[in-house]
């Protein structure tokens, strides 16, 4: 079982490590629930440990509560995204956008002593740039970072990035004390300013990390418990019995389709939707199977999935059927989208006769771990129907993102994160130059499309993103089955407001039942 | 697992185990435990086999509207949550396991018994290499192992096997290689040698003989291990996940346990079913190549007296005039029987009358598997599992033995009945040291202190003829020879000062110089104590220089008695001429001596 | 008897350094992307480029290993490449949690398998047959189903104990009894079946040997010829058993530490092993190697001192 469910819990790490990079939003100014009950141990699940502890090396989504445990951020989020003031109180963009000026609190110190200041905040923000974190890239438009004062700092960009302050208030703008920096354990040994410090001797890193309140901490109303503990699980199994067992106060699950028995143990669930999952049809000009070359082929693949059930059959109905990539309320978004393919195995087979390929043909993907395993199952029932005949190769999970993402295969079924602009969409699946664009195809389509997106007014840019997606469906470049349910359970002690962009809630949003 | 210590005077025990080999088949089919799982695996395998015949589905046929179907209907087990029908995957999957299995064990087998066979038979150096590459696949746990070989070959479920074979074959070897060990050391084999038959030839002779068995039983539990093994790590998710195979079912099932709990019974059951039936089969194999089921270990057909023999009536002589000492033992009709796996009981003993008087010798004399040492063993109530008086009395001393407690008997024995057996060697603990030995039956029987017991201890080892006590009392039994060994146990049966002592041929393991002195030996103790003693040899010449008295026993009958002048001076009975006769023509009446071979431990 | 006792560590380190090395390259055969696995999908393909290069993966086999090695020589095996976590500490620190495990389950392999094998030899008939189907089953029954269904019944259900999670004696010791209790039982079966097996085997053969007769014939009772000799004579072989289990259960440690989310060092192994951490598979390998090779020679002198027939000057 831990192969497979440890696989599960990659799968889903895999899930919210996408849906990591849907971020950024609006700038309203709700703010949190920020109760000031207080006292007792937060037992936490999580389906993942993190790579490392130190600021620079982190990374948010499935990570997010032991960077928000340790660290306090330049900015914050509330529940709907937005960025509010954390240790910078202020912030303002130059006219052309590309100089961040941000006011920093005067009034904190690191767990080791060290004062926090303006020269230490340029310097964890050059470190994130320069580190290994996974998101690393995020902040790749920053050119600089100097203390102006000691409580001004100056961030210098090469060009506009409308994410920049979503970034600052999550890992991006993690602050660790400079001591740390470079010390040996730093990876196991975090020291910074947030609300609870690492209790190494407790800890056991990769299963159990536990913290405890830091005294001195400059926002005591946001401390909510005297101490934290993260338990990590590796299978839904374990995660349903800890929750049986009432030995987690709030975890999101591996697994929702056990909800009943989750909620038998009076256990509240709430859900996001982050991703979809489905086919990505990389092979966009046939360099590998030239009938993917075909627009006609890769309708064809549309038509022949029966979404419903699919829905029902790999994911329990936990979900919503969908036909487009691009997250619902987008300006993309365009509901009647995800119609454009009904099940038709007719139509199907027509489409692939027109195309050239009355007697079908085959179609190589790779079959990895992904807890998707009925759908890998289905989706070659479908296309079989049609008589695509599709050969599996299959792949560790280990190394699914390497061949996957190296061109290996010209089509694959994955999930994919819904990222909250179209924008940030395309440049993780559709522009030339994405990740998920395998092959990295140009379309002049496309092109025109995205710089309308990015240079154009507002109203352009939404029109243009209608048409792209509409465009995108029109190609049929990702044939998406569902939009898959993350499910977040809390016991009845614990009140959760769960975060819109994120896979796991906020720390400062987890806090004893009223 | 083991080979049975062959009992020393039972009849052609080889015709028997030939017997065995041709009716294997038919022996394990006829224990109901055998056949049984015989017939499973018959049919797991005939359904892996046929299994595109019988699954009424493909099995890879995935049906989205038909997900978790419960069983009936179209699907007699059932849908997985892939919507796949349960039973068509259920046979399929069972070629994988079947064959996986298959692929574990002959490596296994194939790297093991080799190398077991090797280092077992050539000895030291051959069995330090292969030591220590067994001792590389022994340091790990097989499944971190397999874990790191599926990274390393990709995930096909016959390089896990075949990794796995190699991981285990060192349990092949540790048994082979301890078996051969042991037989090599035995007479036979040293005899094969002599008579100049190639090494080859000796180990597919006698070695292969005997670690056929354990081997058998050996494989039959490491395909179950095997298909246990290759079930987890399917369950793991680390086996081939397009190929349908029990463990992923069950990894499936699993994933669906609170949706359809039901799934999850199907692939349990073939895993469990099939291993118990391998587990069981092995046993009963076990049981039919060994006779190690204990009631069922005698099978004495060839014992089985002669039919005309029945109606014979005991030659007596008769007792010469003058008064003898009192009775100590008077054994009337005594038959001895052996519980049989069908219920009966075949006798081995029939009605044998036997009397000891205190001061006397008396002996009891007949070829191997006449029943003397059976006798012998009634009188002490220590017969073998299984075996029982059926009938009879032994009177000693007023009492009836064969109708005593437990208790009352190992009150007994020791204090008032002692004991000589015929090997030495074989009846010494080897564990404990000479000294413990002697001591700990005094300290019992009779009540002695540490040093009262030691300093006794050490006079009798001095009595006996032991040059240094001190240092025997102070050895183990594989660090004296076999005629100290012997002074030693009769040292132990006096050591408590019995009123009877049976011995039980005494000298026969013993060099001609050893016997004689020896003999002596015994004679002086019971003139100094007076003992009656119950003489157990197939030696005349022993009879003539020590017994008073002498019976003669055949088939489990007595069929001359009397003393011994008057028997040596006019045999009778046919029987005892023949016996007669055949000394003079210096031919030993003795069946072939069977080795007695144990240690071969799984 | 020291000679003996420093042969065998000498050989046990030549066994733990040809275990190292082989493991190292097999793994390292694997290859494959170790900062996109670290970092997964979204990150940039600089940032793994440079996470590659951190980790020095960027250097030849050769090189890497030499690195590694002259680490270890001096008591530093690196650090996880997962978890940035020093191997050491990682490693030493799970393996008390296994250990407590496994060493449970030994003890209690023990005495329920000395107690059942000899109720079976001795006792014969139905007892016999009863310990006979129950080591059938107990050997059938996948071990991670038991495991599975003691959570259900004593963690869920009944609530006994908790169902998940680990509890250090330190910081409380009936706790951890708790913790460690179902996992022990869960572990035990399999090996408490193979252990009666071989007792209730030797315990009959060794009935059968000449001197258990003489040893009734001195007037012995049958529970000191039993206890007293036989099984003595038959514990030879079932420690070697007991011995063989123990690596056994160390594997088993993997499944039950998954199922109970015990952190030892099972379940590092396979999170290691799946992900490709080498540094720390490494450890593991290292560490159950050590182990196993302390357990052999333990075991080797324990049979000396129980049978001086093997006992070695």
């Amino acid at each position: 079982m831990l192969g497979r469910k440890s696989a599960r819990l990659a799968a889903a790490g895999v899930a919210m490590a996408l849906a990591l990079s849907a971020c950024g939003g609006s700038d309203g100014d709700s703010g949190n629930a920020g109760g000031s009950g207080s006292g007792g141990t937060l037992t936490l699940g999580s389906i993942v440990a993190p790579p490392s502890l130190a600021a620079a090396e982190s990374s948010w989504a499935n990570g997010s509560p032991y960077v928000q445990a340790v660290y306090d951020s330049l900015l914050r989020q509330a529940p709907d995204g937005s960025v509010e003031p954390w240790l910078a109180t202020e912030w303002s963009y130059d006219d052309a956008r590309t100089v961040l000026t941000m006011t920093l609190r005067d009034d904190v110190t690191f767990t080791d002593g060290t004062p926090f200041t303006a020269d230490v905040a340029a310097q964890n923000v050059l470190r994130f740039r320069d580190g290994t974190s996974a998101q690393a890239s995020k902040l790749a438009n920053v050119a600089d970072a100097t203390a102006v004062d000691d409580t001004t700092l100056q961030i210098t960009l090469t060009a506009p990035d409308p994410g920049l302050l979503t970034y600052l208030a999550q890992a991006g703008g993690a602050q660790a004390s400079p001591a740390s920096f470079d010390a040996a354990e730093a990876a196991t040994a975090p020291v910074g300013s947030g609300p609870y410090v690492l209790d190494a001797d407790r800890t056991v890193i990769g299963s159990t990390y536990v913290f405890t309140k830091n005294p001195e901490y400059w926002a005591p109303d946001e401390q909510h418990y005297d101490e934290l503990v993260i338990n990590v699980f590796t299978t839904a199994q374990t995660q349903v019995n800890a929750i049986q067992g009432g030995q987690v106060d709030a975890t999101n699950l591996i697994d929702n389709q056990s909800g009943p028995q989750i909620e038998g143990a009076g256990y509240t669930i709430q859900t996001v939707e982050l991703n979809w999952a489905g086919l990505i049809l990389f092979d966009r000009a046939g360099q590998l199977n030239p009938a993917l070359g075909d627009v006609r082929v890769r309708q064809a693949i549309a038509h022949a999935i029966d979404r419903d059930a699919l829905l029902e059959g790999a994911a329990g109905g936990l979900g919503t059927v969908t036909g487009q990539v691009f997250r619902e309320g987008s300006d993309a978004y365009d509901p009647e989208l995800d119609d454009r393919y009904d099940y038709d195995p007719d139509a199907a087979r027509d489409l692939l006769a027109e195309a050239g390929y009355p007697d079908g043909f085959t179609l190589e993907m790779p079959f990895f771990d992904i807890g998707l395993d009925p759908a890998f199952d289905l989706t070659a029932q479908y296309l079989s129907d049609v008589g695509i005949t599709v050969e599996y190769t299959t792949i560790a999970l280990a190394d699914a993102f390497t061949q996957v993402l190296g061109g290996s295969f010209p089509a694959t079924l994955f999930y994919l994160s819904e990222d909250s602009t179209t924008w940030q969409t395309a440049q993780v699946s559709i522009a030339q130059g994405s990740t998920f664009n395998v092959f990295h195809q140009p379309d002049e389509t496309v092109a025109g499309l995205l710089s309308t997106i990015q240079t154009g007014s507002e109203d352009e840019a939404a029109a243009a993103a209608t048409e792209l997606n509409e465009y995108v469906v029109e190609q049929a470049w990702f044939v998406p089955y569902y939009r898959a349910q993350l499910g977040f359970a809390s016991g009845p002690d614990t009140d959760v407001v769960l975060q819109s962009d994120n896979a796991y809630p906020l720390l400062q949003n987890i806090t004893p039942a009223a | 697992m083991t080979t049975t210590a062959a009992p020393t005077d039972l009849p052609a025990v080889r015709t028997l185990e030939r017997t065995a080999r041709v009716s294997l088949v038919r022996r394990v089919l006829r224990s109901p435990v055998g056949a049984v799982s015989l017939v499973f695996l018959l049919l797991v395998v005939l359904a892996a086999v046929f299994a595109p015949l019988l699954a009424p589905q493909d099995p890879d046929f995935a049906s989205a509207r038909d997900v978790l179907a419960p069983p009936g209907g179209d699907h007699l087990l059932g849908t997985d949550g892939s919507g796949r029908d349960i039973l068509s995957r259920l046979l399929y999957a069972s070629r994988l396991s079947l064959s996986g299995a298959a692929t574990a064990v002959g490596v296994a087998a194939a790297i093991g018994i080799t190398a077991g066979l090797l280092a077992g038979y050539y000895g030291r150096w051959s069995e330090s290499v292969a030591s220590s590459v067994s001792s590389v696949f022994m340091a790990l746990p097989a499944i971190v192992v397999l874990l790191a070989a599926r990274t390393v070959l990709g995930p096909s479920p016959y390089t896990t096997m075949i990794v796995l074979g190699v991981l285990v074959s060192p349990a092949f070897y540790r048994v082979v290689s301890a078996a051969v060990a042991g037989v090599r050391q035995e007479l036979y084999v040293d005899a094969a040698r002599v008579s100049g038959l190639s090494d080859g030839r000796i180990i597919a002779r006698h070695i292969l003989t005997v670690v056929r068995a354990p081997a058998i039983i050996l494989a039959a539990g490491m395909a179950g291990i095997a298909i246990t093994l290759q079930a987890g790590l399917d369950f793991l998710g680390l086996g081939d996940p397009q190929r349908p195979s029990w463990g992923g079912m069950l990894s499936d099932a699993f994933a669906a346990i609170y949706r359809e709990p039901l799934t999850l019974l199907w692939p349990s059951l073939a895993i469990g079913l099939t291993c118990i039936a391998l587990v069981l089969l092995g046993s009963a194999v076990r049981d039919a190549l060994e006779r190690s089921g204990r009631p069922r270990r005698r099978r004495r057909r060839d014992a089985a007296p002669p039919a005309a023999s029945l109606a014979e009536s005991v030659v007596v002589h008769d007792e010469p005039t003058g008064a003898r000492a009192e009775e100590l033992l008077h054994v009337r009709d005594l038959a001895v029987g052996y519980d049989q796996p069908d219920g009966s009981t075949t006798e081995v003993v029939h009605g044998v009358e036997l009397s000891v008087h205190r001061g006397e010798i008396h002996g009891l004399i007949g070829e191997s598997g006449s029943g003397k040492t059976q006798t012998a063993f009634a009188v002490m109530r220590l017969l073998a599992a299984g075996g029982r008086i059926v009938r009879g009395s032994i009177e000693f001393e007023g009492a009836d033995l064969a109708t005593l407690s437990e208790k009352e008997m190992t009150r007994l024995r020791g204090r008032r009945i002692a004991y000589v057996p015929q090997e030495p060697m074989s009846n010494l603990d080897p564990v404990f040291t000479v000294g413990h030995q002697l001591t700990e039956p005094m300290r019992v029987a009779l009540g002695l202190s540490r040093t009262a017991a030691r300093t006794r201890a050490l006079d009798l080892l001095a009595r006996v003829g032991i040059p240094d006590p001190q240092r025997t009392f102070a050895a183990y039994p594989h660090q004296i020879s076999g005629g100290m060994a012997q002074r030693v146990l009769i040292a132990g049966a006096v050591s408590c000062g019995p009123d009877l002592l049976i011995a039980d041929e005494p000298t026969t393991a013993l060099d001609v110089t050893v016997q004689a002195e020896v003999l002596d030996l015994l004679r002086d103790l019971q003139r100094e104590s007076s003992m009656g003693v119950l003489l157990v040899t197939h030696n005349f010449g022993v009879v003539a220089d020590l017994c008073d008295r002498v019976s003669v026993m055949r088939a489990g009958r007595i069929v001359e008695t009397g003393p011994t002048r008057a028997v040596f001076a006019t045999p009778r009975h046919e029987y005892t001429r023949s016996l007669f006769d055949a000394v003079l023509e210096d031919t030993a009446p003795r069946g072939p001596l069977v080795p007695t071979t144990q240690g071969a431990q799984a | 008897m020291l000679w003996f006792v420093l042969r065998r560590l000498a050989a046990g380190v030549v066994l733990i350094v040809a275990i190292a090395v082989l493991a190292f390259f097999l793994l390292y055969a694997t290859g494959g992307d170790v900062g996109r696995r670290i970092l997964g999908p979204t990150a940039s393909a600089d940032t793994v480029a440079q996470k590659n290069t951190q980790l020095g993966l960027d250097k030849p086999a050769l090189s890497q290993f030499a690195d590694w090695a002259s680490g270890a020589v001096r008591g530093d095996f690196g650090r996880s490449w997962f978890t940035g976590q020093s191997v050491s500490d990682a490693v030493t620190g799970r393996l008390a949690v296994t250990l407590s495990l496994v060493i449970g389950a030994t003890v209690l392999t023990a005495v329920v398998a000395v107690v059942l094998g000899v109720l079976a030899a001795r006792r014969g008939g139905w007892v016999d047959t009863a310990v006979q189907f129950l080591s059938v089953l107990g050997f059938a029954v996948p071990g991670f189903l038991v495991a599975i269904l003691l959570v259900l019944v004593f963690a869920i259900n009944l609530d006994l104990v908790d169902p998940t999670g680990y509890t250090r004696f330190a910081d409380s010791p009936s706790g951890w009894l708790s913790s460690i209790l179902l996992p022990v039982i869960a572990l035990s079966i399999a090996s408490i079946v193979g252990v009666a097996q071989q007792v209730r085997g030797s315990m009959l053969d060794t009935l059968r040997l000449d001197y258990v007769r003489t040893l009734r014939s001195r007037g012995l009772s049958e529970r000191r010829v039993v206890y007293g000799h036989v099984l003595r004579n038959a514990a030879g072989p079932a420690l070697s058993i007991l011995g063989v289990q123990f690596v056994g259960l160390l594997g088993g440690a993997v499944l039950v530490e998954q199922i109970f989310a015990i952190p030892g060092i099972g379940q590092t192994a396979v999170s290691a092993t799946v992900g490709g951490d080498v540094p720390l598979v490494l450890g593991v390998v290292i560490a159950t190697a050590v182990l196993v090779v302390l357990l052999n020679l333990a075991v080797d002198l324990l049979q000396g001192w129980l049978n001086p027939k093997v006992r070695r000057a």
